[in-house]
């Protein structure tokens, strides 16, 4: 059984193609099924976000074949012509396709290294397969084991640590200085892009009140409507200050338009509570000796970019630390894989051997017949457990062999020295119960 | 016997340490762990101890050192889990593991003078040392508010940033702990006060009891951290004393319990043992 890997990512199609092969604006699952019907792959899932858009199967067949069959898959389903996709397309097979999954699972292959969302995406991918009976054991252990990379290199690293943005970084300062944000009132002078993520942000933590004023007060009610607040007249700025935990600015001005003496004025009122001024404009709304007052923290664009930068720099420290955790877990997976190609022949030796037994058994069976029905039983038992015994060792052996080629090897000698591909010569064990087939057939 | 939960406590202080440092969420589930064994453990013993003397073990400076470390154990491990805030844990929980290595050395003899046996001295001790148990919870979370403040204020968001609860938070927790140390401290002297005029009634001569009064420097210094705690509360309550100037107060106040606690016990009071 290979697992075969084809796909687009952000690494390698552009924006527009990507959008072409994207599977999530229609149903996946019914993708997932259109691909199981067609396909000679036993086993399938979808994934498929705004960054990329992987198939990945589970084949008896050639990976070659199966790739094949993928990239026509592709072009009929998005009736794209596969000229224009196929230099974009990246594929892997078996440990590579894993190993591809594993890291993609961690964030490690997201465009914003440690993103949070692509783990969740991935479980989805599986569970909407899964839930259309389009996987199997290759699959299941292949995503299962991405889950477990994912929500390792979560808990054990710090890479998905840390605001990557100006906006996030300021939600997670208000977080510190405030705790939960549930009930705090937010206000923001001037309308800009940012202010509007920021309020945004603010507001999925359940901020209690957004109220926003502008120069224009056109500006202020558009931004109002966009984030669920409410505008106010410039002209009551100081007074909405008084009432406000955090502050966000933008305007496009040119000189300070919050003094040091509005603040005072504002904070005189407010006793000892904290507020948070967050000062995206440049060149700035607030003078900077508005941090000299003791509850105020205030923040301007550069210092939150420096903290979105640091917080890179210490996402991509922790990127060594997730690569080792996925190459753990790949070479964990990998010898699982090992251990399953060594089956049919575990199997099959297993069942020469107790074969073997079975016919001894019964050319014994006229001098054994004197026995008391104990005794018999006893010499069943003991002879099933030599058997077991003698093979326990070489079976252990088998499954744990380092890599493909020696495992190659082994099974070959160990096919030849038992002649376990022929039929048996001289035992002819009528009445020995053959093995479940299924289990005989395992990969 | 106090030598198990000193070793719990200190493993306990280590696992804090490492969960602090490396921030894994397994270290802070084996502190916790630690720490509530450590917990059962001195509750055990206290238990014994209890069993053999008939009463509390507080009759001297060690054995009430023991029963301290105890209830601050206690307390930690009630703000802990209600506050689901580990962070704290590599503060106190070292300070457990120093302060209980005094019972464990020494154990001092546990007998008490009969004219102590009565039920205000039970209520005056425990009260006192459940009031300086909060208080240092208090102290602690203060000292962190202020570590936490500088660097959100300098905007040098370091080591402790990433680590500590948001200001809100050990603000609101400071509030609590003074408040709880505040109502027992409030008790403990008001009962000590009455007793000791109960008992003069019963023993005249006493020395001791001759001694009680404000010109004993426990006394003063008890009176005095009462003093400090109840502006605290009221200056947070009127003039909006919260956050950094809460925080300095409330470790100003545990300052003061220090000194009351340790030199001042060991050399200079008149009227009390310990």
């Amino acid at each position: 059984m290979h697992l075969v890997l084809l796909g687009v990512s952000h690494r390698t199609a552009p924006v527009d193609l990507r959008e072409r092969l994207d599977f999530s604006s229609r149903d996946v699952g019914a993708a997932v099924e259109a691909l199981a019907a067609r396909s000679s792959a036993a086993e399938s899932v979808v994934l498929s976000t705004c960054n990329r858009s992987e198939i990945y199967v589970a084949t008896t067949a050639d990976p070659t074949r199966a790739r094949e069959e993928l990239v026509a898959f592709l072009s009929d389903y998005h009736e794209l012509p596969r000229e224009v996709f196929l230099p974009h397309v990246f594929t892997y097979d078996d440990a590579a396709a894993a190993h591809h999954l594993f890291r993609v699972a961690a964030g490690l292959d997201s465009l914003v290294v440690g993103e949070p969302q692509i783990l969740g995406q991935v479980k989805d991918a599986f569970q909407v397969a899964a839930g259309r009976h389009c996987t199997g054991p290759l699959l299941n252990k292949t995503f299962h084991s991405a889950f477990g990379v994912g929500k390792r290199v979560r808990t054990e690293t710090a890479l998905g640590e840390g605001a990557v943005s100006v906006s996030f970084a300021a939600v997670a300062l208000a977080r510190k200085i405030f705790g939960r944000l549930r009930g705090r009132r937010v206000l923001v002078v001037g309308a800009g892009e940012i202010s509007a993520l920021t309020a945004q942000h603010l507001r999925s933590h359940g901020v209690a009140d957004i109220v926003i004023t502008s120069r224009t007060a056109a500006h202020a009610d558009a931004l109002a409507a966009e984030v669920g607040g409410r505008a106010m007249p410039w002209g009551e700025m100081t007074a909405a200050i008084a009432r406000a935990d955090i502050v966000i600015t933008a305007t496009g001005s040119q000189r300070p338009i919050i003094t040091r003496a509005d603040v005072e004025a504002a904070t005189g009122r407010r006793r000892a509570d904290p507020l948070f001024i967050i000062d995206i404009a440049v060149p700035r709304d607030v003078d900077p000796s508005v941090s000299e007052i003791e509850q105020v923290f205030l923040y301007n664009v550069d210092d939150l970019q420096n903290i979105v930068q640091e917080n890179l720099a210490r996402r991509a420290a922790e990127i060594a630390r997730a690569e080792a955790i996925v190459a753990e877990e790949l070479a964990r997976f990998t010898a699982w894989q090992r251990s399953r190609r060594a089956v049919p022949t575990v199997v099959a030796l297993r069942q020469r051997f107790d074969d073997i037994r079975r016919t001894e058994l019964q050319r014994l069976d006229t001098r054994l017949s004197g026995l008391p029905p104990e005794a018999r039983a006893r010499v069943e038992e003991v002879t099933r457990l030599i058997v077991e015994k003698l093979l326990l060792e070489p079976t252990e052996q088998l499954k744990a062999l380092p890599d493909e080629e020696t495992q190659a090897v082994y099974t070959e000698a160990v096919n030849r020295l038992f002649r376990l591909g022929e039929a048996p010569d001289d035992t002819a064990a009528g009445d020995a119960e053959p093995f479940p087939t299924d289990r005989a057939r395992e990969p | 016997m106090n030598v198990l939960p000193l070793i719990l406590y200190a493993a306990a202080a280590v696992a804090y340490g490492v969960h602090f440092a490396r921030r894994q969420p397994q270290a802070g589930r084996l502190a916790t762990t630690l720490l509530i064994f450590a917990a059962l453990a001195h509750t055990f013993v206290i238990g014994m101890q209890t069993m053999e003397v008939r009463h509390v073990p507080f009759a001297n400076a060690s054995s009430a050192t023991s029963t301290f470390v105890w209830l601050l154990a206690l307390s930690y491990l009630y703000l802990e889990i209600t506050a689901d805030e580990r962070a704290m844990g590599v503060f106190i929980v070292p300070m457990l593991a120093g302060l209980q290595t005094i019972p464990a050395v020494s154990p001092g003899v546990e007998r008490i003078d009969p004219l102590l046996d009565s039920p205000w001295f039970w209520v005056h001790v425990s009260s006192l040392l459940f009031a300086y148990a909060s208080f240092a919870l208090a102290s602690v979370l203060g000292l962190t508010y202020v570590v936490q403040f500088k660097e959100i204020k300098k905007k040098h968001l370091g080591y402790f940033y990433t680590r500590l609860p948001s200001l809100q938070t050990l603000d609101v927790m400071n509030e609590r702990a003074v408040a709880i140390g505040w109502l027992c401290l409030t008790v403990g002297v008001a009962v000590g006060a009455i007793w000791t005029g109960q008992a003069r009634a019963v023993a005249p001569d006493d020395p001791n009891l001759q001694a009680m009064s404000l010109n004993d420097p426990k006394i003063f210094v008890a009176v005095l951290t009462w003093g400090v705690y109840s502006f605290a509360i009221l200056a947070r309550q009127t003039m909006g004393w919260s956050g950094r100037r809460a925080a300095w107060l409330s470790a100003l106040g545990f300052a003061i319990v220090l000194l009351n606690f340790l030199p001042i016990n060991y050399f200079v009071t008149t009227s009390h043992t310990f």
